[in-house]
Formats: C-alpha cells, sequence, structure tokens
C-alpha cells in the first residue's frame, strides 16, 4: 500500500483536460485525500500539449509536487513522448493503442529542441521512435504497466449508447482519462457519480454520458488487466475540503475582505481572479443582500491601477489584478498612490519574464520590481504568500495595511499558485478582523494630507467636505506647493510610514520560521518555494538530515532583525536561498536589508516549479560543497 | 436657489499667462456650478497634467488632479464606486487625446455618467509650445522648429465614433455661450464631451483670439438645427451623420454649440445598477464591510453558502 500518489494526465490544450483533473480532484476529496494538482500548458488556445501534474496524499495535505509519477494517462501520442521518462519503474501508462505505430519526428507540436532531445534518447536506448517501441521498452526495462486501450471503440460505444455524433462522442476523451485512474486506483464509484454530478449540474445529460464512459473505461482495465495501484485509505480525518486554484483563494479572500471594486486587464495568469469575482460580485446570502463589488474590465492596465485610485479615494476596498507585463503600465500609477496616499492593492501574479517571456508558465522574477518600481521614494507594503492559505488571509490583510497605512499594497503571487489546484481546510473566518484605519467621516475644515500625524486622518472623496489631490508635491490641503521647508516635512511626513510600519507590523508575520532551531541548514525562500521546501526537508529528514525553512512574507518593510536572527543561528554556508529566478533575488533583498551576503543558491527559471526530487538532490549538492544549482526537471 | 459663482473660487493664485483661455473656462464654471447649485463636496474635478491640469486648484469643489493623460481613467473609478458624485474631467487635447486617447475612446464606449471638458488649443504649453493632437499638418505655430508633421485629429468626430452621447464644442472667449453648454453636459446623463476651443496667448500664434472671431458661429443660430435624438434607434444615424458633417468644417467657419445629443442610451450606471440590486440606493462606499466589532460581514456561514460549489464534503467511513 502507498500513501501517496503522483499522476499525470497529458492531452491537447482543449480536450478537456481541466474537467478530468476536476472530476478527479473531487473524487480523492470526497474519499478525504489531499490532492495537488499543477496546470501546464502553452499559450495556446487548442492543440498545443498541456499536461495536469498531481499529488495525492493519504496522510497530508500537499503542497508541492513531484516525480516520477505512477501513473500517466496520455490522451494523444504528444503526451507519451514528453513524459515517457516521467513515469516511475512498476508504474503505469495508459494510452491509445491505435497510436502504436505513431512516430515521434512526425508530430508537428514537439518543439524542435525536444524533438532532438528524444532523438538523441531513442538513440541511446537503442529503439526507434514509435510508441509501440517506447512502451516495449518500458514495460521490458522498466517494468512499466503499459496499458493500451481502444480510445476510438470506447468512444463509438459511447456514442452507440446515447446516439452520439462521433464529434460529439469525441469529447468524452477526458472521462478516458477519468476512467483509467478510477479503475486503476479502484475508487469508490459513489465518489465518482457524485464528482460527475457536480461538475456537470447543469447538463445532466452529460453526467449520464461521462459516468457511462468512466464506468466502460474501469470496468476494461479491471478485467483485461486486473491492475491495481493500492493507494491508502486515507487518514487525514477531514470532514470537508475547499478545492480551489489560487485565483480562486485571492477572489474569495478579496471579496470576504470588503472588496468593493476591482479593475483588470485579461492577462495571464491573473484574469481568472477576477472571473471568479465577478461570478460572485452579488453577495447575497438567504436572501441577504451582504454588498456587491463591481468588476470593470479597463481599456489597459494603466486604467486598471488608476480607476482602482480613484475608486479607493472614494473610500471603498478597491484593487487590481495583473501579471508582470500589466505591472509594468501600472507603475506610474503606482508612484501616484504612494505621492497620495492612496490605499489601493495590487495583486500580482509573476510569469516567466521578461517582456513576455513564459505568458503561461511560472516565476518569481519581479521581486526586486516590485521592490522598487517607480520613479520616486515612497513607502509601500509587498506583501508574498506561499500558500493557498496564506494567499487567502492575505488577500484580507493586504487591505488591512493599506488602509492602516495608506500606502499601496503589492500582494505577489505567482502563476505556480495562480492555476494549481488545492484541497484545503475551509478557511476560519472567526480571526479575520478587518481594520480600515484612520477613516472617518469628520466634517468641517479638512485637510487630506494634514502634517499633524504621519498617517492623517482620512474622509473619503464624497463625504461632507472638499478636499483636492496632487501628483505634484503639494500642501496638507492638497494644493501644488513646491515650498522647500514644505516639501520636507512632506515628504518626511511620508517616509515616516516605512518606521512606523516596522514597528507596527509584527516581524513573526513578516518572516516564518519552519522547522526547528537545531537544524543543520537553513533553506530560505518566499512564495510558492514553501510547499516544496517543506517536503523537501522532510524527505532529507527521513536521512537523518534535519533543517529549517524561512518563509519571507513581507520585503518592505523587511523585518531585518528577524531574519538577520534567524541566518545568524546556522553555518552561513548552509544558510540556501531556495528561488524561482537567476539572480536569487530574495537573497539581494536579504543583503541590503541585513547586510549578509548569502553565497549558495538554488535556483530554477525553466518556468516549471520545483519538484521536491530534485530540491532533495540539490540541497545534498549544496551541503556538500557546490555553490549554486540550477534546476531543470519537467516539462 | 443658485448660488454665489465666487463662492466656488479658492484663494490659490491662478498662474496662468495673461490672456490665457483657462480663464474664460474658470469664469464659465464658477457661473455654471452656482447656476447649478453643485454641492461641492458632492462634485470632484479631475484633471491630467499640464496648463489644464491646474484648473481643480481653482475651484472650490473636490479636486483629483492626476497623471498626464489618466484623467478619465481616474474618474471612471472615482464615478463607478460612487455614482451618486458629479465627475466632471478637465483635461488639454494633448492629455486625452495623444497620450490619452485610449481612455478618451474608453468612456465613449461606457457612457458613463461623466462630463469631459478638453482644453483645446492645439499647443503643449507648459513643455513650451509642440505641436498638439489638434495642430492641422503643415502648421507652424510660434515655438516649432518645422511645421507640424502629423493630421489632426477630429475631436468631434471621435466622440461620436467612440459612443458619446453629447457631444459639443464651446469656445473660451463666448463665456456666457460656454457656461450654457457646460450646464447642459452636466445635466446630461451619460459620457458628455465638450471641446472648448482657447488661445493659447504665448505659443500659438495662428489660432488667436482673431482668428477664432472670425469663424466662430453657432449652430444654433440655424432654427432648423436639432442635435437631440428624441427616440432611440430611429433618429441616431441621421442626428450623428449631421454632426459628423459640421465637424468637417473648420477653415473659413467653425461651428460651436451642441453637435449631438442623445439622452435615450442607457449608461453605464443603470446596466450596474439592473445587475447589481444596490448599487444606485447604497453605493459602495457606504455598504458596510464588516460588523462594529471588525469581523467580515461574509462570516463562517455566509462564506460557506456563498462558495459551496467549491466545498467537497467528505463522504463518512
Amino acid at each position: 500500500m502507498a500513501e501517496e500518489l503522483s499522476l499525470l494526465l497529458g492531452g491537447a490544450q482543449g480536450a478537456g483536460l481541466e474537467s478530468s483533473a476536476n472530476i478527479l480532484t473531487k473524487i480523492f476529496g470526497y474519499l478525504g485525500y489531499g490532492t495537488f494538482s499543477d496546470r501546464e500548458y502553452f499559450s495556446n488556445i487548442k492543440g498545443r500539449h498541456s499536461y495536469i501534474h498531481s499529488r495525492v496524499s493519504s496522510n497530508k495535505l500537499p503542497l508541492s509536487l513531484t516525480y516520477p509519477v505512477q501513473i500517466l494517462c496520455a490522451m494523444d501520442a504528444e503526451t507519451v513522448f514528453t513524459h515517457f521518462e516521467d513515469v516511475e519503474e512498476g508504474g503505469f501508462l495508459v494510452y491509445d493503442a491505435s497510436l502504436s505505430n505513431v512516430k515521434g519526428e512526425l508530430i508537428p507540436s514537439i518543439e524542435p529542441k525536444l524533438r532532438e532531445r528524444l532523438k538523441q534518447t531513442f538513440k541511446k536506448l537503442g529503439i526507434d521512435s514509435a510508441i509501440g517501441s517506447l512502451t516495449a521498452y518500458l514495460h521490458e526495462s522498466k517494468g512499466v504497466n503499459v496499458i493500451a486501450l481502444n480510445y476510438s471503440e470506447i468512444l463509438s460505444e459511447l456514442g452507440k449508447r446515447f446516439k452520439l455524433l462521433p464529434q460529439q462522442a469525441s469529447r468524452y476523451l477526458s472521462s478516458i482519462i477519468v476512467g483509467a485512474v478510477v479503475g486503476l486506483v479502484q475508487l469508490d464509484p459513489e465518489a465518482i457519480n457524485l464528482a460527475i454530478q457536480s461538475r456537470f449540474r447543469a447538463k445532466p445529460e452529460l453526467v449520464e454520458h461521462n459516468k457511462f464512459a468512466v464506468d466502460l473505461v474501469s470496468s476494461q482495465i479491471r478485467e483485461r488487466y486486473g491492475l491495481t495501484y493500492k493507494l491508502d485509505p486515507s487518514r487525514l480525518g477531514r470532514e470537508e475540503f475547499l478545492v480551489v486554484s489560487g485565483n480562486d483563494i485571492v477572489a474569495m479572500g478579496k471579496l470576504v475582505g470588503g472588496l468593493r471594486y476591482q479593475s483588470y486587464y485579461p492577462i495571464t495568469p491573473a484574469a481568472d481572479e477576477s472571473f471568479t469575482i465577478e461570478s460572485y460580485q452579488k453577495l447575497i446570502v438567504d436572501q441577504k443582500n451582504l454588498g456587491s463589488a463591481v468588476v470593470i474590465q479597463t481599456e489597459d492596465e494603466i486604467a486598471a491601477i488608476t480607476s482602482a485610485i480613484g475608486a479607493a479615494m472614494c473610500g471603498v476596498r478597491s484593487a487590481t489584478a495583473t501579471s508582470g507585463p500589466g505591472f509594468s503600465l501600472m507603475v506610474e500609477g503606482l508612484g501616484y498612490a504612494g505621492q497620495n496616499e492612496v490605499p489601493v492593492v495590487i495583486t500580482y501574479y509573476q510569469r516567466g519574464a521578461p517582456s513576455t517571456g513564459q505568458p503561461t508558465r511560472g516565476g518569481q522574477q519581479d521581486l526586486l520590481f516590485s521592490l522598487f518600481a517607480s520613479h520616486g521614494e515612497f513607502p509601500r507594503i509587498v506583501l508574498s504568500s506561499g500558500d493557498h492559505e496564506e494567499a487567502f488571509y492575505d488577500s484580507i490583510e493586504a487591505f488591512n495595511l493599506a488602509e492602516r497605512y495608506q500606502v499601496p499594497v503589492i500582494h505577489l503571487l505567482d502563476k505556480f499558485l495562480a492555476n494549481c489546484i488545492s484541497t484545503m481546510a475551509v478557511p476560519d473566518l472567526s480571526k479575520v478582523k478587518l481594520d480600515r484605519g484612520k477613516i472617518s467621516s469628520k466634517v468641517g475644515v479638512y485637510k487630506r494630507f494634514s502634517l499633524s500625524e504621519a498617517i492623517s486622518p482620512w474622509v473619503p472623496l464624497g463625504s461632507d467636505v472638499v478636499q483636492w489631490y496632487a501628483g505634484d508635491e503639494h500642501s496638507e490641503e492638497g494644493h501644488i506647493d513646491e515650498d522647500p521647508i514644505n516639501r520636507v516635512e512632506m515628504y518626511d511626513k511620508r517616509m515616516k510610514k516605512l518606521e512606523i510600519m516596522d514597528k507596527e507590523i509584527p516581524p513573526e508575520s513578516r518572516a516564518v520560521f519552519l522547522g526547528s532551531h537545531d537544524a543543520e541548514y537553513l533553506l530560505v525562500g518566499w512564495g510558492f518555494v514553501k510547499g516544496v521546501a517543506l517536503d523537501a526537508i522532510e524527505e532529507l529528514s527521513k536521512k537523518g538530515l534535519r533543517g529549517a525553512y524561512l518563509n519571507i512574507k513581507m520585503f518592505t518593510p523587511f523585518p531585518s532583525d528577524y531574519v538577520n536572527n534567524v541566518i545568524s543561528e546556522f553555518e552561513k554556508d548552509k544558510v540556501i536561498p531556495v528561488e524561482h529566478n537567476y539572480l536569487a533575488q530574495a537573497s539581494m533583498a536579504i543583503t541590503l536589508n541585513t547586510g549578509i551576503k548569502l553565497e549558495k543558491a538554488i535556483v530554477k527559471y525553466t518556468g516549471r516549479p520545483i519538484y521536491k526530487h530534485e530540491l532533495v538532490h540539490a540541497i545534498e549538492k549544496v551541503l556538500e560543497g557546490s555553490r549554486r544549482e540550477v534546476l531543470t526537471y519537467g516539462q | 436657489m443658485a448660488s454665489n459663482p465666487n463662492d466656488f473660487r479658492t484663494d490659490i493664485w491662478m498662474d496662468w499667462c495673461p490672456s490665457c483661455g483657462n480663464y474664460g473656462i474658470s469664469a464659465a464654471i464658477y457661473k455654471a456650478y452656482a447656476e447649478l447649485n453643485l454641492n461641492p463636496t458632492k462634485t470632484v474635478i479631475v484633471s491630467g497634467i499640464g496648463c489644464s491640469g491646474k484648473t481643480p486648484h481653482f475651484v472650490k469643489v473636490n479636486g483629483v488632479h492626476t497623471l498626464h493623460g489618466r484623467s478619465i481613467a481616474f474618474a471612471t473609478g472615482i464615478k463607478v464606486a460612487n455614482p451618486q458624485l458629479k465627475v466632471i474631467v478637465h483635461s488639454g487635447d494633448g492629455d486625452l487625446l495623444g497620450i490619452g486617447a485610449g481612455h478618451f475612446v474608453a468612456l465613449g464606449r461606457r457612457n458613463l455618467d461623466i462630463t469631459v471638458i478638453m482644453h483645446d488649443n492645439g499647443v503643449y504649453g507648459l513643455t513650451k509650445g509642440q505641436a498638439s493632437p489638434t495642430l492641422r499638418k503643415g502648421l507652424k505655430t510660434k515655438s516649432l522648429a518645422e511645421p507640424n508633421m502629423f493630421n489632426a485629429v477630429n475631436p468631434i468626430a471621435l466622440a461620436l465614433a467612440s459612443g458619446y452621447t453629447f457631444v459639443a464644442r464651446g469656445y473660451s472667449m463666448l463665456s456666457e455661450h460656454l457656461k450654457d453648454l457646460m450646464k447642459s453636459a452636466i445635466q446630461h446623463k451619460g459620457s458628455a464631451f465638450l471641446d472648448v476651443l482657447q488661445p493659447c496667448a504665448t505659443y500659438n500664434d495662428i489660432h488667436t483670439a482673431e482668428y477664432y472671431r472670425k469663424r466662430v458661429y453657432d449652430l444654433s443660430d440655424n432654427p432648423e438645427w436639432d442635435p437631440m435624438v428624441k427616440e432611440q434607434g430611429r433618429e441616431e444615424i441621421g442626428k450623428i451623420l449631421q454632426a459628423w458633417q459640421r465637424s468637417l468644417e473648420w477653415d473659413n467657419r467653425i461651428p460651436i454649440g451642441i453637435f449631438y445629443q442623445n439622452p435615450k442610451t442607457p449608461t453605464l450606471e443603470d446596466t450596474l445598477s439592473e445587475r447589481l440590486p444596490s448599487y444606485r440606493e447604497t453605493p459602495l462606499p457606504q455598504q458596510p464591510i464588516s460588523r462594529e466589532d471588525g469581523t467580515p460581514l461574509i462570516d463562517q456561514t455566509a462564506f460557506t453558502r456563498l462558495f459551496s460549489d467549491f466545498i467537497v464534503k467528505v463522504k463518512k467511513v
């Protein structure tokens, strides 16, 4: 019996993979398993290779992925060629038997470099490039159980049963994949029915078709192969899960946090968040109206940030969501918010950069950019979330911080988190508080930028006072003022917030030490690295090597003393930054704020997530003396 | 009862050049606001960058002096967040039709109830008189090294094409006429555009007060001129076409007045109100987000109900 299952489902973009993943996640959820799934895809609507990589656990809520996988299900030939090396010895490969003669070099969508690598591999293995030869090799040399199903026969049987045209039946390719996993892991039929019903609630006929296809495939596997992947029953003991993508959970956090205005311009991987918000914008529960959130698709990201600033001035919790190219356009607006002390939240999903970069792949290359973006000096908060749960509470806290300190807040996330589907605990709202800072409805003479305090009382635009804002250096009243003494007073007033924030925001919420203080090495990272870092540490602890992780959550105001203290407990060559960028940017931020220069680094910038197996290996190498490890696993 | 125009003056010194067209525009603002009896706390002037950008500092209503080209975008957020506010944009021709042209078009598409008043003097005054998008090709205003290389955009036609439902032109030296246009624009429900011709005494030595005096005529001098769409759908095309045709007049005679007005098109606020029941009655800033103790209005129960589609109940063994 196994505690875990890793699986990879691959097929052409647009062929229904997301549907398969959704149903499988729900099935595993009903059965009490924790799952974590990454979706990898090209910037393409239909046809290019995409895949879902999942980890299912009986004893934890997984927050990272690893290779090899025990089950590989291929909708098409490209999946087999792209991923055959990802299958564990003795694992399972499900593919379409009719593809046996397809040769790798004839698939036009495989990118030239991969085609070249495949050629070399085939040469090395001494096999020709047909799928049949490949599967025979996998079977003979790696003991992989090769399950060749006839997809077109299955689909035509489905078509016959429900009188579907061939092109209609072909839409159920995704059910074949679900059926294969269900058959191999011998999952409970009741859970399967519930999951399919939940997915196709609005279309009852699809429920029947899907059930039929899943049933057909799973029973074929049982009858013909009798093989089973024996997964332990879940020991998690949960009653329920929230099944969400990173985009979804941030949308939920924002709505709970009182979001009233969200602007966006379409961009991957941020746009789905705004979709989710718009789907739930009418906050009506049991006929009770709890308010509403307006979502505006603006003409560009400049309008996204500037309209969000306008809305925030009116006293509503206001945000925008974007990725690197969009944030680049927002930079002037960000400075305006800083200069005018406007509490606006920018949810920033990093993707492979620079320029268009890798629109659908992940990265953490924009940390330094977000810290310094826009001309001039002004206080801002840069906040980062390590997993779905953190992302939820941080989305709420971003508004609290923005309003308490009247500063722009950049909430840094990435494509990995945005697209990963996680089974998480339903958030506990009893601890959540909304803090609106010095918002008031004062009547009478009002100075928006009163110098009486660094954080002036805030009466929203449209209240019973008249007030002015200006991007120019301004007087207390908000009028243009170039007087040198006023300049210093106003400049100091703004910058003083840095000190106030540093004093007030608890350091232990800005950096979190995870692990025991007697650890032998320390990984330092931020954002999505958290999950895989903790998993790698756990894996190495089984070998007797104790490690700890420092999760940096806020880069400005930076928790300098806290980080300094943690790092100082370790020998410097046992402190290893782990990041999804080239420069180890968080490591540079540490140097900037503490003076500590870290020499080591484990980095990955392929656009794919860091996997546990490769991180474990890299940590070992760094502890043996390597200075820098560059990770590249994954397609 | 109308208030006093002087009540809308601030004590900030106007630092525009002597005989700048902006003085005429400001005079029209004070009078229009007084006659409309605007509530200064519920009125917002949003401006961009340049000489026109300073306008809000001289008017005692809320003022948001923003970034170059972005006045409409800021104004959009303000108006959507609080539809009870009167939002009036004062921006230059460079602001609106050069760097900010995308926002100009987008506002027309939305028909959000914002008034856009364009200070149209053909030059970028504050940076020493470069050619603006409304300066015609081949003209060489005072500070240009060579004649302007680009064709001018037609602001009236662009506004019509973008979907503005009130399109008019005024002239800064005809302050009383301009005031009336401003009032109509502000009272119009929907995106309103008012192109205000103004001399730049310092940098535009072609489009002088003398130049306009000879050419400007009021569309409504012709008793048959009727820019108003009274029935949605039927009259629209004809009214747009006649406005478009007039917008092409320039060299000898320059029309001012209302080119087009269509109060029948639903505004963005109408659309939002249909979608969000409480949008108009309880504007977003007045909607509570938390209880008195700071706990969110969306509590545990509400969360579970709202997002039930995302919740998977584990099967009991």
